[in-house]
């Protein structure tokens, strides 16, 4: 059997995640024994104009160009996997939504900005239908592996529901909140292994909201510990803006 | 850190190879197990076996086939999640992990010398077919069976050739119904609620097995007790998704009842005043 | 009391004690990590070591039954071969609190209760507790009393008491005795000892109070008149599902299984995670039905396993006072006063009953 031919893509972003599957280490030489890259800017200049096993696409999409272009990487891809935050939840890129789309283009482009049309910012699956998420900003590396064996698998990867902090306590590490810091682990997706409060960050929210969070009860905890409502808002909207979108 | 292997584990698995597979509708397949070291399984009508695809998962299957059919055993799978779809791709020949059986079953030594009615909602019938060939199988020790089986459609409907056998007997009372007809379908048509007040039993001999999708028990139960049926011989086998099969995992838990263990069959009494449970 | 059963310690030699330690065995003590929180940790000397500590973030349970734990070893395809394994350590668990010592009693209770769950066994098997015992409570949320768990009874190999100029160790098992012959600073204990340690667990009758006014006899009775208390709606409102108070808790064992494929898709290996009935998964079936959707009946699911449910089932209360759920809890769930107002609402209710 050939090895299923793969291809990396990228949208509104930084390419850090892209960054992370180049830089994953002694692993990628096995990943690269059981896939074969056909397209990926960041590393190689070749380029594959046949039909992809597999598109990872990173980055959010942010105007025509990359609608279109999107749904032309989509009818060539058996499987699309939205790879980071951008692709997965809109991510950063998300907070331009906070504001009209004129001011914004003012903002970057001065007076010309009439010449650079933009859209409210998506996330991949916003746009056309994605298979696979892979939460993060960036991506952590395990996971990027785990969902690949199970694409080449054929079985479905499930982003856990529930939140960093199940991971976080696991790891024994210090409460953020004992140490005086809002930490947003408690109302986003776990899957990192709570890999910035390992390192001795607090969680950003990179991987956006849980499924079902407790916010009316997350309201009262940050009152207990005097952390203003708004100052948690704009700590969500960093990252989850988009989520907006999903819910109309 | 030292590793060593642990043969007595209860976790061990045994290879099981597929015999055959038969498609029964879109989404239900059969298969055909038999264990590559030549021992038979073990179990009563109404027991479980975990069933593991390695790399993909393990998940509980009820056992289809008699418990006295030596040659090889049956599991009845609905292709639904990781697990079931998996398996759905396996074909004649390819090797499965089994471990088991768990659960309790039916009590069939309570049952003996009384009338059965089995009550099947769509995949229900897979425990209760289990039930259904023992009883046949000893025909003798029981006294009336009635089977009810009910489908949302047609072509929903499972083991349509037994089905049809069970339905020309002339010591079965069999009934079958769906919720939506097609324009082929000449039976009855209804929720399967609506052939119970027309089963003609002596509540007070009668045990009804009852097996469904969750949503059925509470209106099934509603009609056994109007028909008189004491709570204690109303016996019912639940769903829940056991990790370990062995009363530990807890995630089959209900109240402190752990249905791997102390189920899945319950005779309605127990649980009938626990949320949680219907 | 056998006196020959018991040991003194001077107390300038406790660090020479554990150094001792680390070089014949390797050995987990709780250590410090700042913010009033601590861990066990393996250690390598006694500087490392915090006598004086409250309840570590995560139980030691986590070696008797780790976070993550390997069931099999699997190839798959043709060359289709399982084979359980189990892995273990023989380490030594010093300056263990008594309430973590019946939560590992409770442990062994579900554990060993059949089918027997081997790998668990095989790692007891190879595990030294030595006890650290408490002369006071840690802070406001142990209700130790209240479930028995403050005064040592068995469960350790060694038990450390601290007297006003030495350390007193009951010996309680051949493993014990081995480190107390090996490690050779151990002094034989004398009448005046075992005196004064008896004096300290009749002080500790008095300093440590039944946290809860109710006794621990009554609580099969609490719990059957409870299960439509207006707490559960409370928790409802309050609980984050956030899980922190199972995995912290001393008694919790629920687990998922899970499965994990090398690169080359051939082999790999099946393992099981500690797991909670807070999270939302738990208890869905196919077809995404939840026995336990409310947040409100996880949390009741929680307290009833504590303390109804196991009573029945193995004979014990599933809870160990260490008071870890209420320290960690974010939406400062107090297990002490979900018990107060599950206890007042009921006798409010017998009130009535009798008015």
């Amino acid at each position: 059997m050939s090895k299923p031919k793969v291809a990396f893509f990228d949208f509104a972003c930084c390419e850090g995640c892209q960054l992370q599957v180049a830089n994953i280490g002694e692993s990628l030489l096995d990943i690269l024994d059981i896939i074969q890259v056909v397209e990926f800017r960041e590393v190689m200049s070749e380029k594959w104009d046949g039909e992809f096993d597999v598109s990872f696409v990173e980055g959010s999409i942010t105007d025509e160009h990359a609608v279109e272009r999107i749904k032309k990487i989509r009818e060539r891809s058996k499987i699309l996997v939205a790879l980071g935050s951008c692709a997965t939840i809109g991510g950063v890129n998300g907070m331009k939504n906070c504001f009209p789309l004129e001011e914004v283009g003012k903002y970057v482009y001065g007076e010309s900005y009439k010449f650079f049309p933009t859209l409210q910012t998506k996330a991949v699956h916003q746009v056309v239908p994605v298979d696979y998420f892979i939460n993060g900003c960036p991506v952590y590396q395990p996971e990027f592996i785990t969902v690949l064996k199970c694409i080449l698998q054929g079985i479905p990867y499930y982003v856990p529901e529930y939140p960093v902090c199940v991971e976080c306590k696991l790891n024994e590490n210090v409460c953020m909140y004992d140490r005086g810091l809002t930490c947003m682990g408690p109302v986003t997706k776990a899957g990192c292994n709570s890999w910035c409060i390992n390192n001795g960050n607090i969680c950003y929210g990179c991987r956006g909201l849980t499924i079902n969070p407790n916010t009316e009860g997350f309201k009262e905890v940050l009152k207990k510990y005097n952390i203003p409502e708004d100052f948690l808002m704009k700590k969500i909207e960093m990252y989850n803006k988009c989520r907006e979108l999903d819910k109309q | 850190m030292a590793k060593v292997v642990i043969k007595d584990s209860p976790y061990n698995l045994k290879k099981a190879k597929i015999l055959d597979v038969k498609t029964l509708t879109e989404k239900e397949k059969l298969f055909k197990l038999v264990f590559e070291d030549k021992t038979w399984l073990d179990f009563e009508p109404g027991q479980f076996i975990m069933v593991s695809l390695m790399g993909i998962g393990e998940i509980p299957v009820s056992i289809c086939s008699s418990p006295l059919n030596r040659h090889y055993f049956e599991i009845c799978v609905r292709a639904v999640g990781k697990v079931t779809n998996s398996l759905h791709k396996l074909k004649t020949g390819d090797i499965i992990g089994v471990r088991g059986p768990y659960g309790n079953g039916f009590p069939i030594k309570m049952i003996e010398g009384h009338d059965l009615l089995i009550i099947a909602g769509g995949l229900g019938i897979a425990p209760l077919r289990s039930l259904i060939l023992y009883s046949i199988d000893n025909r003798r020790d029981f006294g009336e069976i009635h089977i009810l089986f009910g489908c949302k459609t047609p072509g929903e409907l499972l083991f349509e050739d037994e089905i049809e056998e069970w339905g020309k007997r002339l010591d079965i009372h069999f009934a079958c119904t769906v919720d939506r007809a097609d324009p082929d379908w000449k039976g009855n048509v209804g929720l399967i609620t609506s052939l119970i007040p027309g089963v003609d039993i002596d509540p007070l001999r009668t045990y009804a097995a009852v097996v469904g999708p969750p949503v059925m028990y509470k209106f099934v139960i509603k009609e056994l007790l109007a028909k008189g049926l004491p709570v204690d011989q109303i016996l019912l086998s639940f769903e829940r998704h056991m990790k370990c099969g062995m009363g530990k995992c807890g995630r089959c838990q209900i109240q402190n009842l752990y249905c791997c263990k102390d189920g899945p069959v319950f005779t309605f009494k127990e649980i009938m005043d626990m949320a949680e449970a219907l | 009391m056998k006196i020959e059963q018991y040991r003194i310690l001077e107390k300038s030699l406790i660090n020479e004690f554990i150094d001792k330690l680390t070089s014949i065995s390797k050995v987990s003590a709780p250590v410090y990590k700042g913010f009033n929180n601590y861990a066990f940790h393996e250690i390598k000397s006694a500087d490392e070591v915090s006598l004086k500590y409250i309840p570590t973030i995560i139980p030691p349970k986590k070696y008797f039954l780790p976070i993550k734990e390997t069931l099999l070893d699997f190839k798959k395809g043709n060359e289709f071969k399982v084979e359980p394994t189990v892995e273990y350590d023989n380490i030594v668990l010093f300056g263990v609190h008594t309430c973590d010592i019946s939560g590992i009693k409770c442990l062994n209770m579900v554990l060993s209760d059949k089918p027997k769950d081997t790998g668990y066994l095989v790692r007891k098997k190879h595990i030294t507790i030595i006890g650290l015992e408490c002369n006071d409570y840690c802070d406001e949320y142990a209700s130790c009393a209240f479930v028995g768990a403050h005064i040592p009874t068995t469960g350790y190999d060694l038990m450390f008491t601290e007297l006003t100029d030495c350390f007193i160790i009951h010996i309680h098992s051949s493993k014990g005795m081995d480190i107390i012959e090996k490690t050779g600073i151990f002094k034989p204990a004398d009448s005046n000892n075992i005196e004064e340690l008896k004096a300290l667990r009749n002080n500790k009758l008095r300093i440590f109070n039944n946290e809860i006014p109710t006794e621990r006899r009554y609580l099969p009775d609490l719990f059957d008149r409870s299960f439509n208390a207006s707490v559960w709606k409370e928790l409802e409102q309050k609980c984050l599902s956030c899980g922190n108070c199972t995995a912290v808790c001393p008694t919790c064992y629920c687990f998922d299984i899970k499965e994990d494929v090398d690169l080359s898709l051939q082999s790999g290996e099946r393992y099981r995670l500690w797991f909670s009935c807070q999270l939302d998964p738990f208890a869905k079936v196919a077809g995404g039905i939840d026995f336990r959707r409310e947040r409100s009946a996880r949390q009741r699911h929680r307290f009833y396993r504590k303390f109804r449910y196991h009573i029945d089932r193995y004979g014990m209360v599933f809870c160990t006072g260490c008071g870890r759920c209420s320290r960690t809890c974010m939406a400062k769930i107090n297990l002490k006063e979900v018990l107060t107002s599950l206890i007042r609402e009921s006798e409010a209710k017998i009130w009535r009953k009798w008015l």
